[in-house]
């Protein structure tokens, strides 16, 4: 455990979900889980089982229909909006278009529970929005427009703006899910290091696993009738990600926190050789449908070495050989 | 400010009487018992400052609705928040009050037509708010705003078929938009209401910032929405009601204006944005006058003619412009 890190948050038999008419309409039963300052908890559930709903719940948009949020041991329902908005900030996946907005004048908008009744920028204020675009290396956009941005660019500049607003705790739904892969991981890194540097608390949800287990504190994992809460590892041993994929079709490996497609096999091959010629050998074997098989039998395959530049194929019937995977694998796909 | 002072005396020196520039100083600033002091005092100075006012109330009641609505086509014509104003007015000159005409409206029933016209214009409001909750395409709900107008129209229409004669000429020329046919007791209630909208709207500048954002970020930095709403919807109501309770549905400056003063400061903060849409306002408003009055002839322009001809260019830019960025405002 961090050094200083105590509960910010902790939701006690939580339960969340809408009102249509009158009806009740649940979507997650009473949940239970703590964060403390400082941890990057990422939120893993599938589609519509009301990831947003329980992070839109958290920021205060939307009633719970039972249970408590407690936020530094003080109940949700005990701040006004002004002063939950000096403990959590929020970023939605809803893209914010107004022309004529500059990048300045988002960020200072995080301000508005510091500022007086007219929004007046004071130095404090200034410090804080200059800070909040240095932390996010935004620095240098001050004055472009929010139009202007990329998709990665934006999402900076909305972690800058919940960064002014100065709130122990972010909430950020789905925070990398328009960006291209170096974009991702880019957020993702800033995010990291708010955490770690600033001990801000960061709650997100995501749907890319394998960056969340390589990357989060902690994971809440959801699912239709509870929540796991634990460190990524933890919950590998556990074997609670495969509650997620009860699916015929996609195998989680608990071993390596990879997945897998379950296809019938087509048959053994077993696989020599070293290094990064035998894992990719192998990961497309596995791809056109075999299984590598641990022993030595026949078919196998050999892959390049210094004294042969092929992938040799051998048979009962004899050796075939490739100058590259790709017409391995074509006729492998073939036969 | 200078420029706006400017556009004022010039306003006041053009008219159907060409009077000369030393003439006009000379009436606004000492008393000469001058036919032209009469003309000035009594006629020239209170159109102008008609227009001013008029001019302010309707450009920031157009701020304020594309902020909320986040949509650059709201304003108050448009939408038919006019219309809404303009069905109270019905009300009041057509249903209730017969026997009196437009001159003869005393005190009381000048504030009777500014409260209808308010409350008519208020209702609009809330109906388009809660159209737009549903419906979020620009266009779409520029179109709802054009068919309510059409049934508002409908529906006065019925109210003057059941009329008068005495009483639909009331009507008629009401709804013909002037700036000069108020009485000195109408002129105080526009200031009054106007003066009240202003500092209303000066108050909502960091809600109107907030809003920019959307509901959901707006109350996440800690803004009450309900309330917001509640309060930018009278001040909308009170400002766009009063000037079309006396002088009639007046177009597209509402929506323009703010525009303008969007490409001039190049910024979304309302800091900036309703100082520049006051000015703006006014100084378009008596430019529009003065083009009216046509300088150098004896004719005289409908008011709402000039303004169409000037806010209709820009709603236009502005509706090709979106094509390309779509969505934004």
């Amino acid at each position: 455990m961090k050094e200083n890190s105590e509960e910010i948050l902790s939701l006690d038999s939580l339960s969340i979900g809408y009102y249509s008419g009158k009806t009740e309409n649940v979507l997650l039963p009473p949940l239970s889980a703590k964060a403390n300052s400082g941890e990057l908890i990422a939120v893993i559930g599938r589609n519509g089982i009301g990831k947003s709903t329980l992070l839109r719940t958290l920021a205060g948009l939307q009633q719970p229909l039972g249970g408590e949020i407690y936020y530094n041991k003080r109940n949700l329902i005990n701040y006004s909006r002004m002063q939950l908005a000096k403990e959590v900030g929020y970023i939605s996946t809803e893209i914010i278009k107004v022309s004529n907005m500059r990048v300045y004048e988002l960020v200072a908008l995080g301000r508005f529970p510091h500022t007086n009744w007219i929004g007046k920028i004071e130095f404090n204020d200034h410090k804080a929005i200059m800070d909040a675009l240095e932390k996010t290396s935004m620095g240098s956009f001050c004055d472009k427009f929010v139009s202007e941005l990329s998709d990665g660019e934006r999402q900076k500049v909305m972690i800058a703006r919940i960064l002014a607003q100065d709130t122990g705790l972010m909430l950020m739904d789905e925070p990398t899910a328009f960006l291209d892969v170096a974009g991702r991981y880019e957020v993702l890194h800033l995010m990291r290091k708010l955490s770690g540097e600033s001990q801000k608390t960061i709650i997100f949800s995501t749907h890319d696993l394998q960056m969340a287990i390589s990357q989060s504190d902690k994971i809440w994992l959801v699912l239709d009738n509870r929540l796991f809460e634990g460190a990524p590892e933890d919950l590998m041993l556990e074997g609670a990600f495969n509650h997620l994929f009860n699916s015929s079709t996609v195998i989680f490996n608990s071993g390596d926190g990879t997945f897998s497609f379950r296809n019938e096999s087509r048959g053994n091959i077993f696989v020599e050789g070293e290094g990064n010629k035998k894992y990719w050998t192998e990961s497309a074997i596995n791809r056109a449908g075999f299984t590598v098989s641990e022993v030595k039998t026949f078919p196998y395959v050999t892959t390049p070495s210094e004294s042969n530049n092929y992938w040799r194929l051998s048979t009962h019937t004899g050796m075939l050989e490739f100058s590259t995977i790709y017409e391995m694998i074509s006729y492998l796909g073939k036969k | 400010m200078i420029i706006l002072v400017i556009l004022l005396i010039l306003d006041i020196f053009f008219g159907s009487v060409s009077i000369s520039a030393s003439e006009v100083i000379r009436a606004i600033f000492t008393h000469t018992n001058s036919s032209f002091e009469t003309i000035i005092m009594r006629f020239r100075l209170p159109k102008a400052l008609t227009a001013l006012t008029v001019g302010v109330a309707l450009s920031l009641s157009g701020l304020q609705m594309q902020t909320i609505f986040r949509n650059p086509m709201a304003g108050p014509y448009v939408l038919g928040i006019s219309s809404g104003a303009s069905l109270g007015v019905a009300f009041v000159i057509l249903g209730f009050s017969s026997g009196i005409n437009g001159d003869s409206i005393n005190a009381l029933g000048n504030w009777i037509l500014v409260v209808a016209s308010w409350a008519g214009a208020g209702a609009i409001m809330i109906l388009i708010m809660i159209i737009s909750s549903k419906v979020k395409d620009i266009m779409t709900l520029l179109i709802i705003g054009i068919m309510l107008s059409s049934g508002i129209g409908a529906v006065v229409t019925i109210l003057q078929y059941f009329s008068n004669e005495t009483m639909l000429k009331a009507y008629v020329i009401w709804t013909m938009g002037s700036l000069g046919n108020l009485t000195e007791g109408q002129l105080t209630i526009l200031l009054i209401s106007v003066s009240a909208g202003v500092i209303m709207s000066i108050l909502s500048t960091k809600i109107l910032n907030a809003l920019l954002l959307g509901e959901n970020y707006a109350r996440s930095i800690g803004l009450n929405v309900r309330f917001a709403r509640g309060a930018i919807f009278s001040c909308t109501s009170i400002l766009a009601g009063s000037v079309t309770a006396f002088c009639g549905p007046i177009g597209f400056i509402g929506i323009a204006v703010p525009h303008i003063v969007r490409i001039i400061f190049k910024t979304s903060d309302h800091r900036l944005l309703i100082p520049g849409t006051i000015l703006m306002g006014g100084a378009v408003m008596l430019i529009s006058d003065i083009i009216s009055q046509l300088p150098g002839s004896e004719n005289v322009l409908p008011i709402n003619a000039v303004t169409s001809l000037i806010g209709i260019p820009v709603v236009i830019w502005v509706i090709l412009r979106n094509r390309k960025f779509s969505g934004s405002f």
